[in-house]
């Protein structure tokens, strides 16, 4: 993590920096994603029919590198508006490849039920490079799906936090490059709750009733009403996640709680219909610039982490490029670009000196380099096994889908 | 020259729908995010898809007859009055009705979110002549959700009602007329039968895509309003549950189709059609 800064931080100045940005996880999520392959009709078979126009078994991408340079096109599936304006641009003048830039990846679990076949049958999927969240990427690993990043061609991959490098789902990040970590916590608008929130309970207010979202997606929703219950999300039992979902179950069926989004909470917040959400902080700063109210904290009990992570499908059809891309992104002035756009927190170490040369406010703001006790506040799931994905989800589910 | 339709129909309808009934009957075993199926008549999926879900099917079809009704009282005077009295602004008014359908079905429902939202002067106006649903807010509940199935479906209420009362020979109403009947009379009599055939298509063309829809209660409702076509959705894309969405979906066909025979039969419009 950056260095240590407890100061308290003009948010405003730094959401000022955002005006404008819409947050990816704002853009579209949950069900609308699949609102949208509805409305836009084939565009996610457009997967199938990209790039590899015959859709049939590509071959495998050689592990052996003969070290020649990348060239070439690069087929990059990022989650919607999380890359900083002319980041690709830079990127394709000084590697002299060409860049097919989709920010066409919404929800990790609709992604997998919409990849998996062509990525069974080992068919190309329309991306050299997705960027799946890391419960997802561990799940790519142990199915096989993914090609290791060649350390040759990843020389800034010293760059990294050392924490996210030893991370449990892929020890010494052969497979996955963090590329964006952020904070899951609670999103509130002043105005309309009237007082500050800082616990979990106090969602439960009967003063919010039908003023609440929660996350559908199962680690992001369950982790911090788990820390709550005085469960650990970092070693999570059948028990400890149904009684977290049992919680939910009876808040919702009282009517606290609205609606279970995907990235499409914020507006509901912003524009007043919900007063308390569970939120991711790169969002929030960027809310703040229109809405002053909106506040972020993260629950007296703790929250979560997310790492959204680079991975390489092995349908790749350009896997030099793709490491190039890593690489690139690796080196922490490129990635202060990135930084100052997403305002979420970085995944490499030592970003202030970069940070302060676009602008100090960045560097400066809890959010982005949030205080120690801040970080010792926050938790991560550990890498699941598919039965208890399978049984954690069919549990938050049988909540959230009914 | 009826092949190409037939073709059609077996490759895209026969085919997926056997593949489903299959499904539905098949239970899901080897790797959790591969699972395999394994065909075996399997009618505990059935069962489950019913016993625990059955609040949302009678939620759906609750919601989906609520806006047929709704679309056939609002459709058939703006259908009756393009047909009979709009005169050279026909087409204009058909072009006025149709002209708000070339926007995305996403967009507009996603429209009404920001015109219902709690602090919008729509929800200020009805709470200041003591108008709002219980919940003291418009978005968000059942009300919004029959709304916005109610206005995105309409169109298809309209068109067919409107062609079948365009259909009517006015010598018919005249001749109604010149026997003494009052208007009321004549309506009852005369127009209202003749319409059937459109009443009939109208009605189906709303309630089927309605009991079926997910977006609107995606958008428009909440944790209190999910539909059917919500819990399929989340079957087949997050918990990947396949047999259980396959049954659900079987159940929801089932449902339709009967209550299709059942209205079809009701109306016995087949002498008219």
């Amino acid at each position: 993590m950056p260095s240590k800064n407890s100061d308290a931080i003009d948010l405003q100045l730094a959401a000022r920096l955002a005006a404008n940005q819409t947050s990816r996880r704002r853009f579209i999520g949950g069900g609308a994603a699949a609102a949208a392959a509805v409305a836009l009709g084939g565009s996610f078979l457009a997967a199938c029919s990209s790039g590899n126009k015959s859709g049939t078994t590509s071959g495998p991408a050689t592990p052996s590198d003969d070290g020649s340079p990348a060239t070439g096109k690069l087929r990059i599936s990022n989650w919607p508006l999380y890359m900083a304006d002319g980041f690709v641009a830079a990127f394709q003048t000084a590697t002299g490849l060409t860049v097919d830039y989709k920010e066409d990846f919404n929800d990790n679990e609709e992604w997998f039920a919409k990849n998996k076949e062509p990525l069974s049958r080992k068919q190309d999927i329309g991306a050299d490079l997705v960027v799946p969240t890391q419960f997802m990427a561990a799940r790519l690993i142990q199915l096989g799906w993914l090609n290791p990043i060649a350390e040759g061609r990843w020389t800034n991959k010293k760059n990294m936090r050392a924490d996210l490098l030893n991370a449990a789902a892929d020890s010494g990040r052969k497979f996955t490059a963090p590329y964006m970590s952020g904070m899951v916590g609670l999103a509130y608008n002043r105005a309309a709750t009237g007082r500050d929130i800082t616990k979990i309970d106090d969602l439960w207010d009967p003063a919010f009733k039908g003023k609440v979202s929660l996350l559908s997606d199962t680690q992001d929703g369950l982790g911090m009403i788990m820390l709550s219950q005085g469960n650990s999300p970092e070693k999570p039992t059948t028990e400890t996640v149904q009684k977290a979902v049992d919680l939910i179950k009876g808040q919702k069926d009282k009517g606290q709680i609205r609606r279970f989004t995907g990235n499409d909470y914020a507006n509901d917040l912003a524009s007043g219909n919900v007063a308390i959400a569970q939120a991711y902080s790169g969002d929030v700063v960027q809310l703040q610039a229109d809405n002053p109210d909106l506040k972020f904290v993260v629950p007296a009990a703790g929250g979560t982490w997310f790492v959204d992570t680079m991975t390489i499908p092995y349908t790749t059809q350009n896997l030099k490029a793709a490491e190039e891309w890593i690489n690139y992104v690796y080196d922490r002035a490129n990635y202060a670009k990135l930084i100052a756009h997403t305002q979420y927190v970085p995944v490499l170490s030592n970003m202030a000196d970069e940070l302060n040369k676009i602008d100090p406010k960045l560097a400066a703001n809890p959010l982005i380099n949030p205080p120690q006790s801040t970080q010792d506040n926050l938790k991560s799931w550990p890498a699941l096994n598919d039965q208890q994905t399978q049984q954690f989800n069919t549990a938050y589910a049988a909540v959230t889908g009914a | 020259m009826i092949l190409p339709a037939l073709l059609y129909l077996g490759i895209f309808f026969v085919v997926p729908f056997f593949s489903l009934a299959r499904t539905s009957l098949s239970s899901s075993g080897g790797s959790v995010y591969l699972p395999t199926l394994s065909f075996n008549w399997d009618f505990g999926n059935y069962v489950d898809a019913f016993s625990q879900y059955q609040d949302q099917i009678i939620r759906s079809f609750t919601y989906a007859l609520a806006a047929t009704a709704l679309c056939l009282l609002l459709a058939f005077p703006l259908a009756y009055v393009i047909a009979f009295k709009a005169g050279r602004y026909k087409n204009l008014i058909l072009g006025l009705v149709i002209l708000p359908f070339f926007v995305t079905f996403l967009i507009r429902t996603i429209a009404w979110k920001t015109i219902l939202a709690d602090d919008g002067w729509v929800v200020s106006a009805l709470g200041a002549v003591g108008l709002l649903p219980s919940e003291g807010r418009l978005l968000s509940t059942s009300w919004a959700v029959i709304g916005g199935l109610t206005y995105n479906w309409i169109i298809f209420m309209i068109l067919p009602l409107y062609v079948s009362l365009e259909k009517i020979d006015p010598r018919l109403i005249e001749a109604s007329k010149d026997l003494y009947s009052s208007n009321r009379r004549g309506f009852s009599k005369v127009i209202l039968p003749l319409s059937m055939p459109g009443v009939l298509a109208g009605s189906l063309l709303v309630f089927i895509p309605a009991s079926g829809d997910f977006i609107n209660a995606d958008y428009l409702g909440s944790t209190q309003t999910t539909m059917i076509g919500n819990v399929i959705q989340k079957q087949f894309l997050v918990v990947k549950d396949y047999p259980a969405a396959a049954a659900l979906s079987m159940v929801l066909m089932a449902i339709i189709l009967v209550g299709v025979l059942l209205y079809t039969r009701a109306l016995g419009t087949e002498d008219l059609v």
